[in-house]
Parts: C-alpha cells; structure tokens; sequence
C-alpha cells in the first residue's frame, strides 16, 4: 500500500522543505529588522540606551500603545529631506541610463564572441568583485585626488595646466556608482543576448531588414527582460547607496543613504532614521512593482 | 538556354572542410526543386548560399540571368522558411507575417489586405492576434510559410519545412505544400534528407552527397535509373549485386554474378563501362518468388507482414540476401520461413549501376 505512495510524498516533502529554507531567512533577516526599523519609526527619540522611547507603556493594568507620527510628517514637509530624495532618484536614474549606454554594447559584444572568448569576458567583467568593494572605491579617491593619477597623468600628457577638482563633486559619485555597478547591468543583458536565437536575425535578415534594423526589430525587443532586470538591479540600490557618495561626493550632494546615516550616527535620532527610511522604502515600491510587472508581460 | 535559376560552379569551403564541391545546377522557373542527401553532405549550405546567408568560396548564383551571388540577403527576391520557422516569438502571428511587407515600406491597407489573402489561404484567421507560443506545430509551421509567402519572392527556399511535424501530418502538409506552389506557380527549393518528402513533392530531385551533385532528375527518373549505386540504395532499397562478366546478346546481356551465385538478365546500356566494376540493381517490388522454376535458388529466412505488404528476406545459396515484396491483396501467403524459393525478374527490373 505504502510503496506507491511513498516516493511523491517524499519529493512533495522535500520541495517543501527547500521553498521554506529561503523564505525563513527572509522572515528572520529582512521582515523582522523591518518590523523593528518601522516600530522605532514610530517612537520618540530619548536620551539613553536604547535612545528612543519604547511603545508601550503599563500603567497599571493598562497598556498604553504610543506612536508618534511626527517623525513621518516632519520627513514629508520638510525640504532637506525632500531635495535628498529627489537628488537620490536623479542620481540613480542619470547613473542607471549612462550604464545601459555603456553595458549594452558591451554586453552585446561580449555575446557575439566565440564561446571560448565569451567566457574569459564574462570572467573580465566579474573580476572586480574579487576584491571589496570599499577598497575599490578607496582606489577611485586616490585616482581622483587633486594630486591624484588621473590629474597627473592628464597634466604630463599636457591636457590641462592645473588639477581638476572630480573628488568630491557629483561627477565623482556618478563615475563611482556606474564603475560599481556596471556588471549588475551587462550580466543579464548579456544572458538574454547570449541565449538569443541567431536563426531569427537570419530570418530577419531574408525578410529584409538591414543589420542595423533587424537589431531594432528583433534582436532589442528580445533583449528587453535583460535590460530591465539590470535597470531594476542596478536602480534599486543606487537610490539608497551610502558609500560611494559619502567617499567620492562633496557637502553639495545629498543623498538620502548619507541623510539616514547623518540622522542615525550623528544626530542619535533613530526614530527620525528609521521615518526616512521607510518612506525610502515606499519610495523604491513603485520601480519595483513597475519593473516586475514589466517582465511578467515581457515574459507571455 | 539560361535557366531561371543557374548554379555556376558553386563552391563554399570553411577553412579545409569543403561543404559544397564545384556544384553546377539549372533550376527553372515554377519548378519544386528539392535537394536531397544525407546531413552534412553540402544540401543546407548550398540552400544558404541562394538565400544570401553565406558567401560562396568560388563560383557564381544567377536569377534570371543577373548575378546576385554578392547582393546581400535582405535584397535577394528569395525567402526563406526556416527548419525552425525562426517566428518573432516578441510578435503576434499578424505581426508575424507583416514583418517583411513593413520592411518594405508598403501602405498600412496593403499590409493588412496582403495578410488576410494569405492568412486564408492558410487558415491562419482566426490565430492573427496569438502570440507563436501558444501555436501548435502544424500552426507554426504555416505561419513560417505565410511569413515567406506573403513577399512574393520570386524563390522560396525550405529547409528541412516539415521536419518537426508528427508523420500524419508531414504527408498532409506535403500535399498542401504542392498544391500552394501549383496554384501560386512559384519556384520552390527544398531541402530535405526524407526521400519519401522529395518523391512526394518534387518536380525534380537533385541527390546530393559530400558537396556533389550525384543525379539530377524527376522522381521517377531518378528512382527507376538510378545512375550508381549510391543513389539506387538511397532512394527508396534496393537489392544490389556485383557482376563477375556480362554478355551481349542483341539487345540482352547475360551477367554472370557470383555475388547472387547465378546468371542475371538485363536490358543492354551503353551508360555503364562493363569492363570497369560494376553492378546490377533490382527494386524489392520487381522480384517474383515462385515455389519452383528458374532463377535464383534460396530460402524463406525472415517473413515481416506490414499490412501493404509482405516483406521477404531470402538467403540466397551464394549467402547473400535478397529482398523481395508483394503487395497484400488480401490472400494468405503461400510462402513462410524455410520455404525453398526461386526469385526472378524481368530483364528490364534489372539496373546496371557503376559505383
């Protein structure tokens, strides 16, 4: 009796028990920090250990819930909280354009090597992650010092007679996040073109197109899964991104990775930290969902 | 006089592999022309290099007398269906089929008549808004054709068209395919390794092996006087034996075989050297087995019944085998395994082949 049945519950088991591995360390690791984070949104900052007021309060046989929505309402009127956001969404959409500018031929490049080349490439494009990320970008600051290699190297050839201030100014920001994430945007882009049937260029091609429009009619519409995951790997982060704008980028960028740190470290106002955070969150809510339902249509 | 489509001395190597080897053809305007052979003897290159894929090594590709052996492939007035049907997986079947006429920069009301004349002919109606994922094969495949159809090219190239559909449904498209080129009275050129499909379809059949062009004739022609023994065991079988000595006698030989262990009759040719190798060929279907009599002696060895026809394999007493069929007409047969047999033919069943 038991022998037929036994096999299929086995796997149904097993396939059980591999959905709720990842789905448990999501819930230990990102749902209940969350939690935590969007009740300290909602306390009142204190001096002390922990520095914020807990929730709730007994008095006597009552348990009093306090939540204060002033943190929220500061966070949403207040201009310098505004101008962070606005100046974070720029930042990750100028960054998230150029790197699709760049990684797209790139990657379009790589994907029509040989395949034995292909893969040295592809290992190119991930070598960087070899090392952290902190010292790369370290690097980026002695490259880009006043008296840095980039400002050396363009005074010998003669190109300018007097250093070029890039540390510290927005454009150094932007040369750090694209140089960061650049393989975030040519691996998926590079997966869709490299998996891409060559036969429909042919076909394409014998309907009569040119080169140039059959990789407009045919081979970018197909690429399309690519390059919006890797928008949406690479937007993403770079809204909240706190490293590389805090090392590379001057006073005059704000960034609203760099406020929620200023607001937690500096000021000790966790509650006021966590606000920004999770209106950072609902923020980054609406390219999430815009992305994913993007590739759910590209996908049928 | 120049063919409709003339092959010149075509050649396509790829660094020291000779995919086609020196190919001359002549293909005529309305023909349904297929190139047979195995996989790798040369037939899909070849298909490729007429559509403007690849780039012949030497040699030259003419339609109606002009050159386009160098015009790339989106200027070539031949389209392509693709063994895989190649469709736009990111376009509907209606997008499908516009793709090329958009291409061309013709009038949204054209675009949309041409699509639903051909979408008729085809009975691809009702699917113009579906996606080719939620197609089946056979609907596939007729949006593959509706796509090259709708250009009105002056050639259509196949290749491998119906490789992918189930047996039923392969003869029934063959037969839609040869009634759509008769009543469209364009040229088509089909690749194919299924002989059955080139019989089938073809006006001509051109045998390919190894880069060569072996034969080039009709299906009959090239089923009844195979011309080497490459070709008589490719299309369709065939029982082949080596003769020892041939023998004229007014418009007979006598061919002394020691591979049949016996003497052979044959209509006399003058197309194959008999004092160079050769062979004699007979067709399964043309061998009459008889209880006693003359002929060659052997017995029964295998009995196979496939409802058209009974099978008979006959080990001959020189130890070769021989095949023999007769078409199931309903009696019993009066031979089975161990039964001793005389097989015969008449002299014109007999094929003389050089190698």
């Amino acid at each position: 009796m038991l022998t037929a049945a036994t096999p299929s519950t086995k796997t149904n088991w097993g396939k059980r028990l591999l959905i709720a591995i990842p789905y448990a360390w999501l819930l230990v690791l990102f749902l209940a920090p969350f939690a935590l984070v969007a009740g300290i949104s909602l306390s009142t900052v204190r001096l002390g250990m922990p520095p914020f007021e807990p929730l709730t309060a007994r008095d006597g046989s009552i348990l009093n819930l306090r939540l204060n929505f002033e943190n929220f309402l500061y966070v949403l009127t207040d201009d310098t909280y505004l101008l962070a956001y606005l100046t974070s969404l720029k930042v990750a959409a100028i960054s998230t354009a150029a790197m699709l500018f760049i990684a797209y031929p790139l990657a379009y490049g790589i994907a029509s090597c040989s395949p034995s080349s292909r893969s040295l490439l592809v290992f190119l494009v991930i070598v960087p992650f070899w090392s952290s990320m902190l010292i790369r970008v370290y690097s980026w600051m002695s490259i880009l010092r006043n008296d840095g290699l980039l400002n050396a190297l363009l005074l010998k050839v003669g190109l300018i007679s007097e250093p070029l201030r890039i540390l510290n100014t927005e454009t150094a920001i932007y040369i750090g996040i694209i140089y960061t994430y650049l393989p975030f945007m040519v691996l998926p882009i590079y997966s869709t073109l490299s998996s891409a049937d060559r036969t429909l260029i042919e076909a394409a091609r014998d309907l009569g197109c040119s080169r140039i429009s059959a990789f407009w009619r045919v081979t970018f519409p197909l690429s399309l899964p690519g390059v919006l995951a890797g928008c949406a790997l690479v937007f993403i982060p770079v809204v909240g991104e706190f490293v590389i704008p805090d090392l590379l980028g001057g006073a005059d960028t704000q960034m609203i990775g760099r406020a929620i740190w200023l607001e937690f470290f500096n000021n000790r106002d966790w509650p006021m930290a966590a606000a920004v955070t999770i209106v950072l969150l609902a923020l980054l809510v609406v390219p999430i969902v815009y992305f994913q339902s993007r590739q759910s249509r590209e996908r049928t | 006089m120049q063919s409709y489509i003339s092959i010149e001395n075509l050649a396509k190597s790829y660094g020291v592999v000779t995919a086609v080897n020196n190919i001359s053809l002549g293909i005529e305007k309305g023909e349904f022309f297929s190139l047979l052979g195995p996989s790798g003897c040369g037939k899909s290159t070849l298909l490729r290099m007429i559509a403007g894929f690849e780039t012949p090594t030497s040699g030259a590709i003419k339609l109606e007398g002009a050159d386009v052996t160098d015009v790339p492939a989106h200027k070539r007035p031949t389209n392509m269906m693709f063994q895989s049907y190649a469709l736009f997986p990111h376009l509907t079947v209606g997008k499908n089929i516009a793709f090329g006429l958009q291409q061309d920069g013709l009038a949204k009301s054209e675009i949309r008549k041409r699509i639903d004349e051909v979408a008729e002919k085809l009975q691809l109606t009702a699917l113009l808004d579906r996606k080719p994922a939620q197609l089946s094969g056979g609907q596939r495949q007729r949006v593959a054709l509706a796509r090259a159809l709708v250009k009105r090219p002056k050639v259509l190239l196949l290749d491998e068209p119906l490789g992918a559909l189930d047996k039923n449904l392969r003869t029934e498209t063959q037969l839609e395919l040869v009634r759509l080129q008769r009543e469209l009275g364009l040229t088509f050129i089909i690749v194919t390794h299924d002989q059955h499909e080139a019989m089938t379809v073809s006006t001509r059949i051109a045998i390919m092996k190894q880069g060569q062009v072996l034969q080039v004739g009709s299906p009959s022609e090239v089923y009844e006087t195979p011309q080497s023994r490459y070709v008589a065991k490719f299309l369709g079988e065939t029982n082949v034996f080596a003769g020892s000595r041939a023998d004229r006698s007014g418009s007979e030989l006598q061919i002394d075989s020691d591979e049949a262990g016996g003497r052979l009759h044959a209509a006399f040719t003058d197309r194959v050297a008999l004092d160079a190798p050769f062979w004699v060929s007979v067709r399964p279907e043309r061998v009459e087995l008889a209880t006693s009599g003359s002929g060659l002696e052997g017995t029964v060895e295998q009995l196979t019944y496939t409802g058209v026809e009974r099978h008979y394999r006959v080990r001959l007493k020189s130890g070769a085998t021989l095949d023999a069929r007769r078409v199931n007409l309903g009696a019993e047969s009066d031979l089975g395994v161990g039964d001793r047999v005389f097989a015969s033919w008449s002299p014109q069943a007999s094929r003389l082949l050089a190698e």
